[in-house]
């Protein structure tokens, strides 16, 4: 979920146009809408029918077993945060653990992250909120987080993301330090200038090798030690430090 | 005097009167005077007994112990007080002098030694042994070595060295003497070799060495390099004839090694390097002689044909450099850009040749040569200029030969080019490019029936087998089998098609090509007339009942036809192509039709009919006129037939521009693709994980007809880690592990 503002959202957020009845929702009793799944945890120590009429309003008209974006942004309204803009919508959904399928999330996968999250209103969700922040998270816990902002973003079953929105997707979640803040711009910028075709999409190998290969590489100065006939880097992170290695010398010829 | 039982001979008496008087100073007199020493056997017998009783006189008048000493006494005194003065007379007086005496005397020891062994023999047998003592002849021999040699070595020595040093010099010296003296030498040594090599040996190589570092740097000066090596093979020819003549042959390395190391090894960049007479000057000249030379010479030393073999591989690359700068200027003036520049290649295989004769003739085949010429061709034939690679040009090259109409050559030359090309394609990096164009180039021949001989198309493809291996012919193979196997069956076919009648005259002929091994070609879905397509249907039903899984597609860009075109009483035998015929065919009616509506007509496409249409209105024979008239075709012309054509033959062929499908690079490139994953597969398969500087040399390892960039193969990877073939190493950025 990216901050830039554009036409059709819907190859963003999947199937669900934001226009669609948004009035007309059935909403019916919670018995009938539950397949059954009250018995999931053995001692629960939330109110289990809490939380799972919190996803019936949520879930889909025709499909009770999900949520998709629609009813994602429902629950940012309420809890106040800009799904497009704001990090913290991608933690939580992290959090809750949405992992099955891009751009929703399961009423399974919703109850065990309010049972491990200890939610089932939505006062419990705005105490949350502070602890979202990604600065809590350490390297491993960062990475799988970072992996789950591709996968999630991705249209239906493709398995690569358009580049502009990869590149919205870094300035949103790579804020805040993990890396240099002149790393982050020279990238975006790289891919957002380079004309190769081949990078109109970018792979989850090359979204994940980027944030190792700035691990390693951390600066302009850990850069000069980089060697492309050594590395297994993605050919994307050559072509990068190619064109920071042009950029030097431009810069020097001046 | 016999021995009387009984007697005892006393000490003093029997070596004063018997020893001393009748052998010992009959011995020393004999060898002062230098007559030849011998002595009467009655004499000898007296004095040999004499000895025997003194030594088996029963104690105390056992004087063996006296006897051994006074023995080795005697040798001493005579040494010292005779010997030694005469020699120390002599030193002083010249070095050949000096020897002279000294073999002398050498030579009388020797005597001396003989003879008092033989009377004291007794003395051998028990008491030497008894307790241990040199034996008579080596306590001569030492005090010899003591009293003479260790005085007289130095100054032999040096005799000996300027001796020799003369002899280098061209002067004549007294061989003989010399190993007369060395053989002393040798002899001192007792058992080993050890005097010979410290006290002769020794002190000659070192003069060696400061002699023959003197000559070099007199040669190196004056001489040019083959003038030099003359000399340098003149001098190490006669030290070695010199160990044979006087010296023990244990020097014969040393002195050899010596020698090597002071006028080839010190000198030897700068004799390759040297301006106007080195190693590439006389590649140059073609001075085989001197190259020879320099070859047997250098190989003497260790590594010492590594240089010769950089210069040759530096002089090739150059003179191959030229003939790709020849063909750069040669576009550069102007010269059309073609896929066909014969000279060129000729020019690439002269040198090849040409060198390898120099390399099999001069160089003895040494392999560090031959790896010297295959470097620098690799350079040379993979550096392309223009727009057509050399691979292109190599195999337009053999389509010259094979086709025919194209160089008129003898069976045998035609072996001899084909074998000559093959080994220059060996060197190419893009042998599945090359490959490519060649299965196009030959399809062109064998489909338009310019192959000029099937059994050089065979010998062809057989040396390209041998090369590369089964797969990389196969597709070839298979083309040249379809054709096999259609000849065969034409017979069996000619005859159903005469059964059927049906055919209104028409003679018809198929070729069935398998798909995989040929170029693709286009198959326009053109409105056949009846006539033709009864024909087809005939074949159709005959092959489908042969063989019932395969499936037919007719490809009629490709095809030849015979049209005979009647204008009143003349007509004409027009060659032509199928989709020629096929339009030919359409203004039997002798109406008039637009282009458009033509294209309808016959359901062709733009690209196919324009060239059609040009080939019949525009070119020599103009069979259907064109109007508004001019020389390219518009989508508003109309045509009809001419009826005025008329020509001086009877049979004429019609040429139409081919919209080939010339080599498909895309083909290549996708080729390429799918052998890198494979490559990639396999090896992770086997080693489940590897590193990604590992894993990038084995592929290269594995791929035998092209050589693909680093990132090329990168890319590749990154793929098969796309579709879950491979993974990153969680541990190791740089390393790869197989996923099941």
């Amino acid at each position: 979920m990216a901050g830039k503002k554009r036409k059709a959202d819907t190859k963003m957020w999947g199937s669900a146009s934001p226009s669609s009845s948004s009035g007309s929702r059935r909403k019916p009793s919670s018995s009938s809408r539950r397949p059954g799944s009250g018995g999931g945890y053995a001692a629960s120590t939330i109110d289990e029918s809490a939380a799972e009429a919190m996803f019936d309003a949520l879930c889909e008209e025709d499909n009770p077993g999900a949520a998709n974006m629609e009813g994602i942004c429902q629950l940012c309204e309420q809890l106040d945060l800009d799904p497009l803009e704001d990090v913290r919508v991608l933690v939580l959904l992290w959090k809750l653990g949405a992992n099955k399928k891009p751009a929703e999330i399961q009423r399974e996968e919703w109850m065990a992250g309010c049972n491990k999250l200890q939610l089932d209103s939505i006062d419990k969700f705005k105490g949350l909120l502070p602890g979202l922040d990604t600065g809590f998270m350490d390297r491993e816990e960062f990475s799988d987080f970072y992996k789950f902002c591709f996968q999630f973003n991705r249209a239906g079953t493709h398995k690569t993301l358009e580049k502009d929105l990869v590149v919205a997707l870094l300035k949103m979640c790579l804020a805040g330090g993990r890396i240099t803040s002149h790393r982050l711009e020279t990238f975006c910028g790289f891919l957002e200038t380079t004309k190769d075709e081949g990078y109109g999409k970018i792979t989850l190998d090359q979204w994940r090798s980027f944030l190792d290969f700035s691990y390693e590489y951390p600066d302009a100065k850990a850069l000069e030690a980089y060697d492309e006939g050594e590395s297994a880097w993605p050919v994307l992170i050559d072509e990068y430090v190619e064109h920071m290695e042009n950029q030097g010398k431009k810069g020097r010829k001046k | 005097m016999s021995q009387n039982q009984g007697n005892i001979i006393q000490l003093e008496e029997g070596w004063n009167d018997v020893i001393k008087k009748g052998a010992i100073d009959v011995l020393e007199k004999t060898l002062d005077d230098g007559f030849d020493t011998s002595f009467e056997p009655k004499e000898y017998i007296r004095i040999y007994t004499t000895c025997y009783d003194m030594c088996t006189q029963r104690s105390p008048y056992n004087w063996s112990r006296d006897l051994y000493t006074r023995h080795g006494e005697t040798i001493e005194t005579y040494l010292r007080n005779t010997v030694l003065p005469a020699l120390q007379d002599k030193t002083g007086q010249g070095g050949t002098i000096l020897l002279n005496e000294l073999k002398h005397r050498w030579s009388n020891h020797q005597i001396m030694n003989k003879w008092l062994k033989k009377f004291f023999t007794y003395l051998d047998r028990y008491y030497v042994k008894h307790h241990s003592l040199p034996t008579l002849e080596q306590a001569g021999l030492q005090h010899f070595k003591t009293e003479i040699y260790q005085n007289s070595k130095e100054n032999s020595t040096s005799a000996i060295i300027a001796l020799i040093d003369e002899e280098r010099e061209g002067e004549i010296i007294d061989k003989t003497l010399v190993k007369s003296i060395v053989e002393l030498y040798e002899s001192m040594g007792m058992g080993s070799l050890d005097s010979y090599t410290n006290d002769l040996e020794q002190p000659l190589l070192e003069s060696t060495r400061a002699y023959y570092g003197r000559k070099r740097e007199d040669w190196i000066a004056k001489d040019s390099t083959p003038d030099y090596l003359i000399k340098a093979e003149k001098a190490l020819g006669e030290e070695k004839t010199r160990v044979v003549e006087y010296l023990n042959p244990a020097t014969e390395p040393k002195i050899r090694k010596v020698v090597e190391d002071e006028i080839l090894q010190k000198v030897q960049m700068n004799l390759l390097e040297k301006e106007g007479s080195g190693c590439s000057v006389l590649l140059a000249n073609d001075k085989t002689e001197d190259l020879q030379r320099m070859f047997q010479l250098f190989s003497r030393l260790d590594d010492g044909l590594q240089p010769v073999a950089n210069i040759v591989e530096k002089f090739i690359t150059a003179q191959g450099t030229a003939c790709v700068d020849k063909r750069q200027a040669r576009l550069d003036s102007g010269e059309k850009d073609k896929n066909d520049d014969p000279e060129f290649v000729k020019s690439l295989i002269d040198l090849h040749e040409k060198y390898l004769g120099v390399i099999r003739e001069t160089f003895a085949n040494h392999h560090l040569f031959g790896k010297a010429l295959k470097n620098s061709f690799e350079e040379i034939v993979n550096s392309d200029v223009g727009q057509y690679s050399n691979a292109e040009l190599m195999s337009t090259f053999c389509d010259r030969i094979l086709k025919s109409g194209g160089e008129k050559l003898s069976e045998t030359e035609v072996e001899q080019s084909l074998d000559r090309i093959v080994q220059l394609f060996s060197f190419l990096t893009d042998k599945d490019m090359f490959a490519e164009i060649y299965r196009n180039q030959l399809a062109k021949r064998l489909l338009n029936q310019r192959s000029a001989s099937e059994d050089a198309e065979k010998a062809m493809i057989g040396k390209l087998k041998l090369q590369c291996g089964t797969q990389f012919t196969s597709k070839m193979e298979g083309m040249l089998n379809d054709l096999a196997v259609g000849s065969e069956q034409k017979s069996e076919f000619d005859q159903r098609l005469a059964q059927q009648g049906d055919a209104k005259g028409l003679s018809f002929g198929v070729q069935v090509l398998t798909i995989g091994n040929w170029p693709s070609y286009k198959a326009p879905e053109v409105a056949i007339p009846p006539q033709m397509s009864k024909c087809m249907d005939v074949f159709k039903e005959w092959h489908d009942a042969k063989h019932q899984k395969r499936r037919l597609t007719w490809v009629h860009s490709l095809g030849n036809a015979t049209v005979r075109a009647t204008y009143g009483k003349k007509s004409y035998d027009l060659q032509v192509t199928t989709l020629q015929a096929v339009v030919l065919n359409a203004f039997n009616d002798g109406k008039t039709y637009g282009f458009t509506e033509l294209k309808e007509k016959l359901n062709l496409d733009d690209i196919t009919l324009k060239p059609l249409m040009h080939s019949l209105s525009c070119g020599k024979h103009k069979i259907i006129l064109k109007s508004p008239a001019s020389n390219k075709i518009a989508s508003t012309d109309s045509f009809s037939p001419n009826a005025k054509f008329t020509s001086n033959m009877r049979k004429l062929r019609i040429p139409v521009a081919s919209v080939d499908a010339s080599h498909n690079k895309n083909r290549v490139e996708e080729d390429r693709s799918v052998a890198i994953e494979a490559a990639i597969v396999r090896i992770m398969k086997a080693r489940k994980t590897l590193g990604h500087q590992q894993l990038v040399a084995e592929v290269l390892s594995q791929l035998a007809f092209f050589k693909p960039q680093p990132r090329v193969i990168k890319k590749r990877i990154e793929a098969l880690i796309d579709r879950e073939y491979l993974e990153r190493s969680s541990e190791n950025t740089q390393q790869y592990n197989y996923l099941a």
